[in-house]
């Protein structure tokens, strides 16, 4: 299987990643028509999977899983999600052929294998569904010519799905269809359908490709979400060690403070992140922030030309050939981390301190947001895109850390995400060794306004705010988050 | 041991807006005490600044007789009325209806479990509790997840782990909540003995049953406590001037049905754990209904079924409004056509919701509100605030108003569209007699026209007088079905 990407002439490389609607809520007056009556059949039965599954059936659709058949002799965890839940389940063999749709909700690592045993099953025009384009675009498969191939990508975790989808809401989502296999030009429609069904056409929908979505998901994932977030965090805790802050604070400060200052981004992007600090801070915070920018944009950039020559994921792939060495290895050394290993303090820490204790950070994810979101669109991929891959998940990634830290946000995460992590993560701390040292405890640690009389200079903070909240990430920010009106802080303390 | 508490000059102010003002209270040793009062008077703002968990102006001293007379040393234990309990992950975001959402990976700790971490933390005998979940009859809880448990079971879960810290003096906010009569008196029972241990109660209820060793009872009245002698002494929120009821409720349902809900033999189970067990129940038109049981014996997820809210639906004979469940039929077009109001409803609804926008969801029966209404809408919205008398709130946060007013818009919230079933899910908990009266009578009054009524309610007094059938469980099975509630005494 070769990568699709490269496959394909430059035009058309720029065309699909260039693919990047916002929708209007008028395109779903339809419904779930477009599914109502058809079999679906879901394969794998995870978070995803089986929360996803529950809001197609409560929207009136046929839904059933199809699980391997060792997975339903063993009665392992995925048979009793879909069976407590009162599902139909059967093997790929009884169910597969009868499906209409058949989504795949599988891991990753999983797609080449999963994909080979159920294609030959499906039947004549059906329908197979994905939420990652990673299998198709950068494995290569090539579907069967008579099956539709769809994306449905809700971006938030399983439970959030379901959770938004009951209360009457949804999350936002990304849709797609695969250029190569529509052969009845109902691609669409069945993905429109789809995405009605979870819920997610009330939370803002992005009209993508399989190529957009990849290319700019890889960039974020191991850049600004979990690389940047990761580095940020280690750094900032050994920092504290060193100038001798109290271990359990330190700790604390680190796992919960990711949490608190991106919920701030999550509701007002970077310029309400921003806003949450002192005038003094947040010129502070602006500058340490132009600094970490211009040290890390040649980092970002490579992540991103090696992920769009494809070298990122042929790299990855050999690994995954080789047992996962790698990433098991970096992973075992993510757990022995000081950080890993110190449990958060017994101490209470309001959550304005979060901000003022913790400016380094408000400085990480400023520049990290902006690098990645800058990058990306560089390379050709449209804002929405790029906000969707940068801004609008790391307070969700964030969330992870708060929930056990790093170990756990990797656990969590994609196996892509977690590698490209890991590369992002070795390359980035030396780089910011120099940094390093002229960091003290007023940027993390201590409040930085201690001692401080709050003087700024009008004209520098003037131009400060207008060049934050100018930035392209802030602009296209503010109109899809519109169309989130109603998301839900997440608070784990 | 024995305890008491001295206040001086106490002031709690919410912004501009003063709940209690120069506050005098002393108490002696013995002075076991309840506080009620109207709806929003104060009481749980003054049981918090008690126990030290707001900030106030003034003194508060609490004293214990065989320690040193200062506060620093007296323990004081405030418990709120409702309890989130947390998953293995600590986070507290549950969701309305999770409950019924089976899920291998989302994990709370057992009951078991959790009570071997609180005595751990806390430094208590395992023991004590294990004999006080007995005498609540939970025993065969103790391998159950928290968040299987229902309303009335964690409410029993809390008073369980809170009397078993015997603090010098004991707040608790609306002990009886939810609790069904056999639990109430072993309640009774638990209170008389701490307080013959010597541990000072303070009970903030409304409730006129109260155990034997209450003989204080104090009103809250404009920022200001008064003793008065007797229970009954206290002044109620007054009797409301009826209003004539909207025009749009009284229009008989637009549809008509057979049936409103067709249950056969009915079993819904987790793991090992029997929930309901061969249940049949039909629902014709107009029925007005009753259903009853002690806590846990699945009224809420009998409900669940009714409302589209259990999953486990789809593999039941289950007919609602004609219509066979997993017929094609989406949990918006069953939700469309009932007005549900529950106690869980309430706790998990949006937090960031106000009162107009909680009666606006009602249009789209979503948690929260999120699309704009129309005119004709609009017009509804303000009739149903004047007629509940709830227009000076209406763009205040749901949450912060007293409780009774949030059972009022949540009650507007489930009738706004006119339903042709309601579901109240002890719509009365935590009401005063009076209040509860008030909302009785609405409820009566909106039934004459035609609708379908299913209630849940623990006391006999304080039902609809429309009620005319009931169906009781007990242990996940029907015990009887009747057709006339005995007369209501008032």
């Amino acid at each position: 299987m070769a990568n699709y990407f490269n496959t394909l002439p430059l035009r058309e490389q720029l065309n699909q990643l260039g693919i990047a609607e916002f929708m209007a809520s008028s395109e779903f007056a339809d419904g779930v028509g477009a599914l109502k009556g058809k079999k679906i059949v879901i394969v794998g039965c995870g978070a995803q999977g089986l929360n996803q599954g529950l809001n197609l059936r409560d929207s009136g659709l046929d839904v059933s899983y199809a699980l391997r058949k060792e997975a339903i002799e063993q009665k392992r965890d995925s048979w009793k999600n879909a069976t407590d839940n009162n599902f139909t389940v059967g093997t790929y063999d009884e169910l597969i052929p009868t499906a209409d749709l058949v989504i795949n909700l599988t891991p990753d690592k999983q797609h080449t294998a999963v994909i080979g045993a159920v294609m030959p099953l499906m039947k004549e025009g059906a329908t197979l569904s994905y939420s990652h384009g990673f299998n198709i675009v950068e494995e290569g498969m090539v579907i069967r010519p008579d099956l539709t191939v769809i994306m449905v990508a809700p971006k938030c975790p399983g439970s959030e799905v379901r959770a938004e989808f009951l209360r009457g809401f949804g999350v936002p989502t990304l849709i797609a269809v695969h250029p190569e296999n529509d052969p009845q030009g109902k691609g669409w429609a069945e993905a429109k359908a789809y995405c009605v069904g979870t819920g997610g056409h009330r939370a803002g929908v992005l009209k993508s490709s399989f190529v957009a979505e990849v290319k700019s998901d890889l960039m974020g994932e191991q850049t600004i979400l979990c690389g940047l977030l990761q580095t940020g965090s280690i750094l900032s805790f050994d920092k504290m060690l060193e100038k001798g802050i109290d271990a359990g604070y330190a700790s604390k400060l680190v796992q919960y403070g990711v949490e608190v200052i991106t919920e701030a981004l999550k509701h007002g992007g970077v310029s309400g992140m921003m806003d949450r600090l002192s005038n003094p801070a947040k010129v502070k915070a602006y500058e340490v922030s132009e600094e970490l920018k211009d040290i890390m944009r040649p980092l970002f950039q490579k992540h991103q030309d090696d992920i769009m020559s494809g070298e990122f994921s042929k790299t990855m792939m050999e690994d995954w050939a080789n047992g996962d060495a790698n990433l098991l290895k970096w992973r075992a050394e993510t757990g022995e981390t000081a950080f890993e290993k110190t449990p958060a303090g017994d101490v209470q820490i309001s959550e304005q301190e979060y901000f003022d204790n913790y400016l380094l950070m408000v400085a990480f994810v400023r520049a990290g947001v902006e690098l990645a979101f800058e990058t990306m669109v560089e390379a050709g991929i449209k804002p929405e895109s790029a906000y969707y891959e940068s801004l609008h998940e790391t307070p969700l990634i964030a969330n992870t850390i708060a929930r056990k830290k790093l170990f756990e946000m990797n656990r969590v995460i994609s196996d892509t995400a977690e590698y490209g992590c890991y590369l992002f993560d070795q390359a980035c701390k030396p780089l910011l060794a120099d940094f390093m040292k002229t960091v003290d405890t007023d940027l993390v640690g201590k409040n930085f306004n201690e001692g401080k009389d709050g003087t700024v200079d009008n004209i520098k903070l003037v131009q400060i705010n207008e060049v934050l909240r100018e930035h392209p990430v802030e602009i296209v920010g503010k109109r899809l988050r519109q169309a989130m009106t109603a998301m839900k802080a997440i608070k784990t303390i | 041991m024995s305890a008491h508490f001295d206040i001086t000059n106490l002031s709690v102010s919410y912004g501009n807006q003063h709940v209690l003002r120069d506050l005098n209270w002393h108490t002696q040793a013995g002075q076991h005490i309840v506080l009620a009062g109207k709806s929003g008077s104060g009481k749980t703002t003054l049981a918090k600044a008690i126990a030290g968990l707001i900030p106030y102006q003034g003194s508060i001293r609490t004293h214990s007789s065989d320690r040193t007379a200062d506060s620093d040393t007296t323990t004081v234990h405030y418990v709120p009325n409702w309890y989130q309990f947390t998953n293995l992950e600590g986070e507290r975001n549950f969701y309305y209806q999770q409950r019924y959402n089976r899920h291998q990976g989302q994990d709370t700790v057992t009951v078991k479990r959790d009570l071997v971490d609180f005595t751990n933390r806390e430094t208590l005998h395992f023991g004590d509790l294990e004999q006080r979940i007995t005498s609540f009859g939970m025993t065969h809880l103790m391998g159950s997840q928290l968040i299987e448990l229902s309303s009335g079971e964690h409410k029993k879960l809390q008073l369980v782990k809170s009397l078993s810290r015997r603090p010098d003096l004991l707040i608790v906010d609306q002990p009886y909540t939810g609790l069904d009569r056999e639990s109430r008196a072993t309640l009774h029972a638990w209170f008389n003995e701490l307080a013959a241990e010597g541990v000072q109660l303070l009970l903030i209820s409304n409730d006129s049953e109260l155990p034997a060793c209450i003989n204080t009872y104090v009103e809250i009245k404009h920022g200001q406590v008064h003793l008065v002698p007797r229970v009954q002494d206290i002044q109620l929120d007054a009797t409301r001037r009826r209003k004539p009821i909207p025009e749009f409720l009284k229009a008989s349902p637009a549809d008509s049905f057979d049936t409103i809900a067709k249950l056969q033999d009915i079993h819904v189970r987790y793991g090992e754990k029997v929930v309901l067990d061969q249940v049949n129940w039909v629902i014709k038109p107009g029925e007005k209904w009753l259903l009853q049981g002690p806590n846990g014996s699945g009224k809420s997820t009998l409900l669940s079924l009714i409302n589209g809210d259990h999953p486990q639906s789809y593999g039941l004979q289950v007919e609602l409004f004609d219509c066979p469940r997993g017929s094609g039929e989406s949990i918006w077009d069953i939700k469309e056509k009932i007005g549900m109001i529950s106690p869980e409803m309430l706790w998990y609804f949006d937090q960031t919701a106000t009162v107009w926008h909680t009666v606006a969801s009602g249009f789209y029966d979503s948690i929260g509100w999120f699309t704009d209404v129309k005119f004709e809408e609009k017009k509804k919205i303000d009739e149903l605030l004047a007629f509940f008398d709830l227009e000076i709130e209406k763009n205040k946060l749901l949450h912060t108003l007293p409780l009774g007013k949030q059972r009022l818009a949540m009650l507007a919230r489930s009738i706004i569209k006119n339903p042709p079933l309601l579901v109240l899910d002890e719509p009365c908990q935590g009401l005063d007699a009076i209040q509860t009266q008030y909302f009785n009578d609405v409820v009566d009054e909106l039934c004459a026209f035609g609708k379908t009524l299913i209630y849940v309610g623990h006391y006999e007094s304080r039902l609809p007088n429309c009620i005319e059938k009931r169906l009781t469980l007990k242990n996940g099975r029907v015990v009887t079905i009747e057709n006339r509630v005995e007369n209501v005494e008032i």
